[in-house]
């Protein structure tokens, strides 16, 4: 026990320094997290020469997957809690347009270059998911840094988020179904039928029991409060998982009934802390499991991938922008805005390290790939958007002379 | 009016409300509590103006409302009727050469310009005192008059001849008396460039 609590110490003290040094630079917390985890790894740390200090090296046990698996919950619970039906209503159209287009472009573009490597259509699959989805996490934050939350290319930005993040809850459905439950065909089959048959009972409990869940957490002590909350989510999730569903997905749709309740800003003050602590957790566990050996291996794909997907989010981010009606400068901000790639694309790969169909590209390639893949865009993506004056100036000659 | 009300997925919620000057004032409400308030002009970048926290987001909320709107008390309150003329306030210091004296000595509207329309002392407001009233330290005279009429009432009154660092921003006029205060005057001269810029 001495040991683990030790250990656990050591972890969440690194990820500290590292969230400390990602921010004196001005960058994401995600790939400095992550990086942490590897230099923690008995990849780098365990391989040392001074037994002293190698001894201290992170190895992959049992509670650090428990905390980065609550921190998969946590992350999903807060993304379906803070998704905003609201915000998809009201601009639906403007949404599903540049939602679409973005959906079109983006996970057909990791397929190809999936298929183009000889990879089978699953594989290829897997890894149109992982470079489809932006980082809503450090997009958001960084909306805020730069003030940009208050100019208009907020609009298409978040709300290509939101259609994004809807859209992941069902692939994340399909994929662990797939990946995870195994089999033949018939066998999958029954699995992505269990897993819809779970999420459709998930979304109507969801639509008609927002009473329940407001009656729920209408307690007078915060203790209780909290410990109901994380109850009902780590619960549902855990039974999701129990049965071959994504505990990913039961928490969004988990999140997403609590967002119709008036809870919804005190379990956003109160759990946010939580979210954070396992997220980091999460970030780390990626990092442990990840052996920076491989790099040189996939370097190539991950080149290919960054060469590919991050015009092709600058594009689908541009017309976005123009479905909006916005001014091409700010189209610019809209498509570098989404080039930042992180939280779930990490997730998406955490779930093909652990798939028990195909072969070793899913559970040892991919992995490998997502991590290189979102060391690099989310520091390429926050810089872009850091930098996006430089950009802007190309195409800011359109722009009739004001001010 | 017009106030556009947006969802920030994550964040809290933005509210853009049109200004009469092309201008669009936005403040984005965290979920924290924060309140972030910006300035954009016609397609401009927004201009971060301010963030504050929920508490003093409401406190200054309820003073832009007006709940908590109250005339400032200084030592000296002044009115304008027109352009020339002012109501003031002129405090009877203790120790005053005025005090014990009556109006008629004083030569009151002789020497200053300015009548005495009414004299506050304690609770009481003797309204138009007759060339007989005598003054009594702590009083506080309701003077009418131009401005340097006031002015001259003011510095009779205070009996130092000069009304510098009484804080109230009229200081043109009572210059004369306090050349030999150099730091004074410079500090005139800085905030009568102000004025002119």
């Amino acid at each position: 026990m001495a040991d683990v609590l030790l250990e656990t110490g050591l972890v969440l003290a690194v990820l500290a320094l590292a969230g400390t040094v990602a921010r004196r630079l001005g960058q994401s917390v995600i790939p400095f997290y992550v990086v942490s985890g590897m230099l923690m790894s008995p990849f780098v740390l365990g391989r040392v020469g001074v037994p002293a200090v190698a001894g201290y090296a992170i190895e992959l046990q049992p509670y650090i997957t428990l905390l980065a698996e609550l921190g998969i919950v946590f992350l999903l619970f807060f993304l379906g809690l803070e998704f905003s039906l609201e915000r998809l209503l009201e601009s639906s159209e403007k949404i599903g347009k540049a939602g679409t287009l973005d959906l079109l472009v983006n996970l057909p573009a990791g397929v190809v270059v999936g298929l183009a490597l000889g990879w089978s259509p699953l594989e290829a699959f897997v890894l149109g998911g992982i470079v489809y989805i932006s980082s809503s996490a450090v997009i958001t934050k960084s909306l805020i840094d730069l003030g940009w939350i208050a100019n208009d290319e907020s609009n298409p930005i978040l709300g290509t988020l939101v259609y994004e993040d809807l859209f992941i809850a069902f692939y994340l459905a399909v994929l662990s179904a797939v990946l995870l439950g195994g089999g033949e065909l018939a066998e999958i089959a029954v699995d992505v039928g269990t897993a819809m048959v779970f999420l459709l009972a998930l979304v109507s409990s969801v639509h008609f029991g927002s009473r329940y869940f407001q009656r729920f957490l209408d307690v007078d002590s915060e203790e209780m409060f909290v410990l109901r909350a994380v109850a009902i989510t780590v619960l549902v999730a855990g039974i999701a998982l129990a049965i071959g569903v994504s505990e990913a997905v039961a928490a969004f749709f988990v999140g997403m009934a609590f967002s119709g309740t008036d809870h919804l800003h005190d379990l956003e003050r109160r759990l946010i802390p939580l979210r954070d602590v396992f997220a980091a957790v999460f970030f780390f566990w990626i990092g442990i499991r990840t052996d920076p050996a491989v790099f040189p291996a996939v370097a190539g794909i991950v080149a290919v991938l960054v060469l590919v997907t991050a015009p092709t989010k600058l594009f689908t981010g541009f017309v976005g922008g123009r479905i909006y009606g916005l001014e091409d400068r700010r189209n610019v901000r809209v498509g570098l805005g989404m080039v930042t790639r992180g939280e779930f694309s990490l997730i998406i790969a955490a779930i093909a390290a652990d798939a028990v169909v195909g072969g070793t590209v899913l559970t040892e390639t991919i992995p490998a790939v997502a991590v290189g893949y979102v060391l690099v865009m989310s520091i390429l993506g926050t810089m872009l958007m850091q930098y996006s004056s430089v950009f802007e100036r190309f195409v800011v000659d359109e722009k009739p002379v004001s001010g | 009016m017009t106030v556009y009300e947006s969802d920030l997925p994550g964040v809290g919620k933005k509210f853009e409300i049109d200004l009469d000057d092309e201008s669009t004032l936005v403040v984005v409400i965290h979920n924290t509590g924060k309140r972030e308030v910006f300035k954009r002009d016609g397609d401009e970048d927004s201009v971060k103006l301010f963030e504050i926290t929920d508490q003093l987001a409401r406190q200054v909320g309820t003073i832009l409302e007006g709940a908590y709107f109250q005339p400032i008390a200084t030592d000296t309150t002044e009115t304008m009727l027109d352009d020339d003329s002012l109501l003031e306030w002129v405090k009877v210091p203790d120790g005053s050469e005025t005090v014990g004296r009556t109006l008629r000595e004083l030569d009151f509207r002789h020497a200053t310009g300015a009548s005495v329309v009414a004299i506050q002392r304690d609770d009481d407001t003797e309204s138009n005192p007759g060339p007989d009233t005598v003054l009594e330290a702590d009083d506080t005279l309701i003077v009418l008059g131009t401005r340097p009429a006031c002015h001259r009432a003011e510095s009779l009154v205070s009996g130092d001849g000069e009304t510098d660092g009484d804080g109230d921003g009229t200081h043109a006029d009572g210059n004369g008396g306090s050349d030999g205060n150099d730091g004074n005057d410079g500090n005139d001269g800085n905030a009568d460039d102000k004025d002119g810029a």
